[in-house]
């Protein structure tokens, strides 16, 4: 049975962090303002960062076992394994 | 009488062997029949001991590959299991409240690294050289979890692709 190809590779793009509490706020303000040339940002507090991380993790869990499961039936449908068919024999009287 | 009797003789005789004549050829016809039969079960037994031959070693392949994918399913649970176990360890809260940038340094690193472990994983060489501004955090913790051979050979790295994030 002929294999099929697998998908491409993810290609993941960097994401930045920031760290942020009371005392750091204005310096974060200024910097962020000089990088990205504005005060808009998305903020996330540090139990839904965990969340986030923990989501991944399953996610990535995920990928993994699923890629395993697939590596196991092309182990099983390889050409090592050709299910050999018992002939019929037909006796005369 | 005695040609009566030679006559009858005869016929006896004619009948015996037309009768035996008889009985060879259809004795060599089974026996034809019965060789053939025989070699065709010859070759069934041949084919069917193949065959349980093939079945057994595709069990025992089964079982092997089986065996090594229970141990593989198990490793995918262990990122999870230790990024569990981390988060319990330490407390985010009281860490970005002390030691901001550390934190920072540490989060960046570490997200960095499961891009690429992520990579990996789906079939790429995870080889993408760590962002600029990583490289440079003023920390330098950022990068502990993360791969320190990598260089970065771009001089943007994903800067410029997540400041135009939309």
């Amino acid at each position: 049975m002929p294999l099929v190809e697998r998908p491409k590779p993810v290609q993941l793009i960097d994401t930045r962090i920031y760290v942020v509490n009371q005392e750091t706020l204005e310096e974060f303000l200024a910097e962020f303002e000089s990088v990205n040339g504005n005060q808009a940002f998305i903020a996330l507090s540090i139990k839904d960062y965990e969340n986030l991380a923990l989501n991944v993790a399953e996610l990535r869990r995920y990928i993994e076992q699923q890629k395993q499961v697939i590596i196991y039936y092309e182990t099983a449908v390889g050409p090592n394994s050709d299910d050999q068919v018992i002939s019929e024999t037909t006796l005369e009287d | 009488m005695g040609m009566k009797i030679a006559a009858a003789m005869a016929a006896v005789l004619f009948t015996v062997c037309g009768l035996s004549y008889w009985y060879y050829q259809s004795s060599q016809a089974t026996i034809a029949t019965l060789r053939e039969n025989n070699a065709q079960l010859e070759v069934a037994v041949d084919t069917a001991e193949a065959s349980i031959n093939s079945l057994q070693a595709d069990m025992a392949k089964f079982a092997e590959a089986n065996s090594a994918l229970q141990k593989q399913l198990q490793q995918a649970e262990a990122y999870g299991d230790e990024l569990q176990e981390k988060l319990r360890r330490h407390d985010l809260t009281a860490l970005a409240l002390r030691k901001p940038k550390l934190l920072e340094g540490k989060m960046n690193g570490a997200t960095a690294n499961l891009w690429r472990e992520l990579e990996e994983v789906t079939g790429g060489d995870g080889s993408q050289p760590l962002p600029k501004w990583l490289q440079s955090d003023s920390e330098g913790t950022g990068n502990q979890d993360s791969d320190q051979n990598r260089e970065d050979s771009s001089a943007t790295g994903g800067e410029t692709q997540a400041s135009t994030t939309d």
